[in-house]
Formats: structure tokens, sequence, C-alpha cells
């Protein structure tokens, strides 16, 4: 469709002539939730790995900063160590896309980054680890239990008030105990669910789940937060992973929250010295601040690990990396691009992977529109010059 | 809608549900003061009494040991159709001062047509504790009752079930289904809840979409939740309310609800053709308890037949209960959410 000047068409592009079946790079290059490719750098790979392989095999608590500039991938890191921990059944893991304005919203976004469904599965977890102990069946996870109490074998009467008694011994916190068995009745989950989430229910809704406190301030979350952990580990999970992106944020709080904040935090590994991992990502410059004026929090966390610009040699692995999924003529390395235009880019990003994708994206795109076969750096130099 | 129409095949004949049984205070300390309607209003030959309290009134129960049946101490036909309740809401709640054999045995005595099992009605508050344990009491109770039902017995057994949330109420019906024996259910510790009509509404939809059987629901009759209980599925039901209500000097009108004869000044002819009011000036019936208690019964039985009417000459139900309620906005909200959760819309 032509029409003043704009031509606008959903004609699907041909990218054959590259050997590829579509142009990989992102245009608008943010991480995807589960990405599928990583292009570290191995300090960084090392960093996480260690951190979370030791959580995992001494379940001692162990926490890491990833630093890096904007665009460096801190997210990308994150996402990506997310989505291989996800894959383990021994493992919970949520993801705070930012800490918001105090530990309340972390343990919010914490929440509901783990979902409703999940956590009603961990209720009929419960109840399935409590009808081992108190009856004659034996069911194994969420669906077993389920059925068992849908086919009338075992009694929800039997299983709710020591389930209530367990997890208030386990969490230290009745509320948090009555919260959670909430959720497997549907008349009330939907209040469990808000309050656990701590987005406030009124005082009648509080009341007919026989909850007393309102959890509304970071002191309530971090006993929230670490009864959540403390049930998860009773249930058998190894480790609870939670990733706090743009940490960096908190600079934009006043010195009063930003300090409430990190004393949240502190208390909560102080609180948890077993099986939590926390793995922040943050801007450096943020970090050197935390680090030279609370100490008392920096000092908690075991490690930092810098996210640097790309060199050369990891530019051509990236590209290599987006490029070969999307291959259909059996090629390998970086063509259609050459070493000479990656290093050019590389020149005009300074390292940056947003920069180094979004500029290979629209590269590709160029020389497409100009009939090209391989993609050489007077290519690349129109597209930087029409920026 | 779950309305639905069965005969129930019992000792003492049959009867077309959905039936009202209306509680008779007999055995308690008045003895029965119900004035006599058996008889007089043909489509209900049914009673509720409680098997407690004439078993603990001393002078009657010798009676009823020595050959006086219970229909003669009643004073209503051998035909007469009995429930026979344990009489939950009097035991104390720590546990009932008789066991599920005995009270089997005093309901078989007083040649009732159905048994329901001994119960402990639920408590607002203890939501955790005390209220599971009653529950679980309940059941208990329920299958030792079912176990000592004999098969040569051919009054109808229903297991008493409460629950204060859907799960509960399905998970004790479920339970019951494979451990006992029972030819129907009886929801219970409703009338604690009542003004809260979506929650009754959904506790009852449970039950009904846990069994296929007689579903009986314990004192919840009155005649504004009548057509709601009818939408709702539900087979039986019993009720105080004619009782309570003359108690109080209210006078039940189909669709109007009670209203209190001292607000009503003076008329000439009263609003009701039943028997009692068609050649009776209010005057009349202000005065008399009797015949108030007589007419609010006629008032809950005519709700009935409307709505048997309305099913049977095949109009829509729907649009009758939208007629029913539209003048009192908290029934109203509770027909419509019982509307959309008959059609599983929440």
């Amino acid at each position: 469709m032509t029409q003043h000047g704009f031509t606008i068409s959903d004609q699907k592009r041909d990218y054959s002539r590259f050997g590829l079946e579509e142009n990989p790079f992102p245009y608008s290059p943010v991480p995807d939730d589960e990405p599928d490719i990583y292009c570290g750098q191995e300090h960084v790979t090392e960093a996480v790995s260690d951190t979370v392989s030791t959580v995992l095999s001494t379940g001692k608590s162990k926490h890491l900063v990833v630093t890096g500039k904007y665009g460096n991938g801190k997210s990308h890191t994150l996402k990506y160590t997310r989505s291989l921990l996800r894959d383990r059944e021994d493992v919970v893991v949520g993801y705070v896309a930012q800490p918001g304005t105090g530990f309340l919203d972390i343990y919010h976004e914490f929440m509901a980054d783990l979902g409703f469904d999940y956590v009603q599965q961990v209720a009929y977890e419960l109840l399935a680890d409590v009808a081992r102990n108190e009856t004659e069946y034996n069911p194994i996870g969420s669906a077993a239990i389920k059925s068992l109490i849908d086919e009338g074998e075992i009694l929800l009467s039997e299983l709710v008030p020591p389930a209530i008694k367990r997890l208030s011994e386990t969490a230290k916190f009745a509320d948090f105990a009555r919260a959670v068995v909430h959720l497997v009745y549907e008349d009330t989950n939907l209040y469990a669910w808000q309050w656990l989430t701590a987005e406030g229910i009124r005082y009648e809704q509080r009341k007919e789940l026989e909850i007393h406190s309102a959890l509304d301030d970071d002191t309530m979350a971090v006993r929230a937060f670490t009864s959540m952990k403390n049930l998860l580990i009773e249930l058998g999970y190894d480790a609870v992973f939670v990733f706090i992106d743009e940490f960096e944020s908190i600079a934009r709080l006043s010195t009063k929250d930003e300090q409430t904040t990190l004393n949240s935090l502190r208390h909560l590994m102080d609180q948890n010295n077993s099986g939590l991992c926390l793995l922040f990502g943050c801007a450096p410059e943020v970090w050197q601040d935390v680090m030279s004026e609370y100490h008392a929090f920096s000092e908690r966390i075991g490690r930092e690990v810098a996210l640097q610009p790309l060199t050369a040699e990891q530019v051509y692995e990236l590209v290599e990396q987006y490029l070969n999924p999307v291959r259909n003529s059996g090629k390998q390395g970086i063509a259609p691009f050459t070493k000479e235009t990656l290093e050019f880019v590389l020149q005009q990003s300074q390292g940056n992977i947003r920069q180094v994708l979004a500029i290979c994206s629209r590269i590709l795109d160029a020389a497409l529109r100009q009939e090209q076969k391989t993609i050489g750096v007077a290519v690349a130099e129109d597209v930087i010059e029409s920026v | 809608m779950l309305y639905r129409q069965r005969t129930l095949d019992l000792p003492h004949g049959d009867v077309e549900t959905p039936i009202l049984l209306p509680v008779r205070n007999v055995g308690k300390r008045s003895s029965d003061n119900t004035p006599e309607y058996v008889g007089t209003i043909p489509d209900l030959p049914t009673a509720m009494i409680n098997a407690r309290s004439i078993y603990q009134r001393a002078p009657m129960w010798e009676r009823l040991q020595e050959g006086v049946t219970l229909r003669e101490e009643m004073e209503v036909p051998e035909d007469t159709i009995v429930f026979a309740d344990s009489g939950g809401l009097d035991f104390d709640p720590t546990g009932p001062d008789i066991t599920p054999a005995e009270m089997l045995s005093i309901q078989r005595h007083l040649d009732a047509d159905i048994y329901g099992t001994i119960d402990i009605p639920l408590s607002r508050e203890n939501w955790v504790e005390e209220n599971h344990r009653r529950v679980r009491q309940n059941i208990e109770y329920a299958i030792q009752t079912s176990e000592k039902h004999r098969e040569d017995d051919a009054s109808l057994l229903f297991a008493s079930v409460h629950g204060y949330d859907p799960e509960t109420v399905r998970n004790n019906i479920q339970h019951l289904e494979q451990r006992g024996d029972f030819d129907g259910y009886a929801l219970g510790s409703l009338s604690l809840i009542r003004t809260d009509y979506k929650k009754t509404t959904r506790l009852i939809l449970a039950a009904r979409r846990a069994t296929d059987k007689h579903l009986h629901v314990y004192g919840l009759g009155g005649i504004t939740y009548l057509p709601l209980l009818l939408y709702l599925g539900v087979d039986s039901f019993d009720s105080s309310a004619f009782i309570r209500n003359a108690g109080n000097r209210n006078y039940l009108l189909p669709g109007f609800g009670g209203k209190e004869l001292h607000n009503i000044d003076h008329l000439d002819y009263l609003p009701c053709p039943c028997p009692v009011c068609g050649t009776r000036t209010l005057d009349e019936i202000r005065v008399d308890r009797n015949l108030l208690v007589r007419h609010n019964l006629w008032s809950m039985v005519t709700e009935l037949r409307r709505f048997r009417y309305i099913a049977a000459s095949d109009k829509d139900v729907e649009a009758y209960l939208d007629l029913r309620f539209q003048d009192n906005e908290v029934t109203q909200r509770a027909y419509r959410a019982a509307k959309q959760q008959v059609r599983r819309l929440v």
C-alpha cells in the first residue's frame, strides 16, 4: 500500500540470497524471557555457575552482583541463567524486573513471577506431604493429592488443620500458613493470593481467611519471603533463586528509602543463611556507591562480576550464534558478514551487545535491499550514516 | 436451571419432590403446638421432627415405648411422611450425648421415613481447628450410621454434611459415597450464613454437582429462599419460618416476603385467597397466632405450587424468577449470583 510516500507491506522478505530463512537479529534488542543464545564472557559464566552450583551443592546461601553498562547483557545474563534453572525441578526461581520502591515491591514481583498456579500447586504439595504423614495414602505431587481430595479418598478436613499447624511451625508465621492453605479453596483463593502477593485486602476479607496481620511493609515482606522459602525447602526444593534486575534504580529512591530497602535485603540474607541465592543486575556506578556507603549490605554479597564490552572474537561468536539457527544453506561462520564489516560494527558499537545486534539487524536488511550477496563495510557505513 | 422432579418411595407412601417439610416442635418444651396442616394442605403430608427432643421428653418417649405411635402423638394420619433429624443444633458442640447406633434405633422406633445422621453444626468462628474437627466428626457419625443401617430397613438414610466452602462439601460427599451407603445427603449449617446468599448458593451447588442422589437442605426453606432452592435443584427442605414469622406477627406473602401486621392499618379483605384468609378479616388473623401460622404455611406452599406450575407449563423459569426477585435488591442480587453459578459463569 503506497500513500503519501508511505509504503506499507506485509510481504515476507526473502533472505535466501544470504542462505537465511529470516533476519535473526532483533530490531529492538531487548532480552527474551527465555533466551536461547548466550554468548557470554567466560569470567561471568564462571562466576554465575560457581554461585549457583555452590548453592545447589552445599545448600548454603550465596549471592552475586552482575554489573555492566546498559546494553552489555546484565538482563540477558540473568534471564539466561533463569531459563537454565527453570528446567530443574528441584529449585524455585523468581525474576524481579526492578526493585521498585522497597523490599515489599521486590517480594510482590517475586511472588507474581512465581504465579498463582504455581503457588497453589505448592499449597497442594504441602497437603500431599501432610497426607503422607497423616493418612495411609502416599500421594506424590499436587496432582495426586488433588485427585485424592476430588474423589473423596482423603478428607480435606483431615489435612487442613495439621497443614496449617505444620506450616506455622516451619514458617513461624501463622497468617502466612493460613493464606497458603486457603489457596486450595475456590471461595477464598483470590483473597489469599492478594494477601500473599502483598496487594492488600480489606479487613473483612482478612477476617474470612482468619488472617490477623496486613502484609504491607518491608518487615512483613521479609518475614513472608522467608516463610515462603522455608516452606519450599521443607517440601524438598534445594534452593530458592531470586534474580533482581535493574538494581541501579534504587539510586532514584530517597536516601531513607534506599537505606530501608538495603537493610531489608540485609535482613533477608541474615535470616536465610541456607537455600537462598540472590542474583543482582546493577549498573557499576550505583554498585560502587552501594559498596562505599552501605557496607552492611554489600559485604553480605559474596562477589561482584563485571560484564565487559565485547572483543572482536566475541562479536564474531555472537553473530555466528544468531545466524546458525536460521541458516538453510549449510554454511557456517559469520557469512554473509565479513570480518571487516563486524570490526566496523564493533568500532561503532564500542562492544555494546545491544548496539551490535541492532546494527547487524539493520545492515542485513540494507544489504537485502541493495541486493548484495555478502555484506561489506560499505553497506555498514551507509546504515550508520543514515542513522 | 437445575430444578428437578422425582418420586420418593417411602415406607408411608410416595412423595413427589421437591417437597417442603414443615418443622414440628413435637418433643420440645411446648410439646407439639404446630397447628394442624396435614390433611388440610393436600400437598404437604410431611413433617420434620427432632428425634433427640422426643427421646429426651420422658413422658412422651414412655408413651411411644408403650405402643402409641409417633403419628398418634402428633395427631396426624398414619400415612404422614416423617423426616427425623438428629437435632444437631441442640447438641453440645464438644459432642453429642448419644451414639449413632442409639440415634438410629430411636429414629427406627419413631417409624420415620427418612433418617438424618447425627451431626454437630459448624460455628461461624474457629474456621481452622474446631470446624474441621466437627466436619470430620460428622463424617465419622455418618459412616457409623451407614454401617448400622440394615438392608431390610425401607426408610431412607440421608448423610448430614457440613462445610463452609464448596471444596469441603464436595469432598465430604465424595468421601461418603465411597465409605458409606446413603440414599441422599442433607446439607446443614446454612442457617448461620443465610444472609450470605452467594456463599449459600455456592455450597448448595457444590453439593448438587457432587451427587445425583436426593439433596435435602436443613433449615433453609423460608419464603424468600424457597424459589432459589428449587432453582438450584434441591429436592427437599425443612423450615420453621412459618412459625417463627407468626411469632413476630409477620404475614408472609409470595413475592412480598414478610410484612409485620402492626404496619397494616385496615383491610376489608386480605390479599391471600388461602382457606385461612379467604373467609376472615385482618383483625381475626391479627389476634390468632395459630391462624397466622397456618396462613404462613399456605404462603410457602403457594410459592412452591407456583414454581411447579411454571416448570410444568414449560414457561421460562428464569424470567419468572427475574420478576419474583425484582423488588428486593438483596434477593435480586442473590438470584443473579445463583444464575451465574448455575450457568458456571463464576
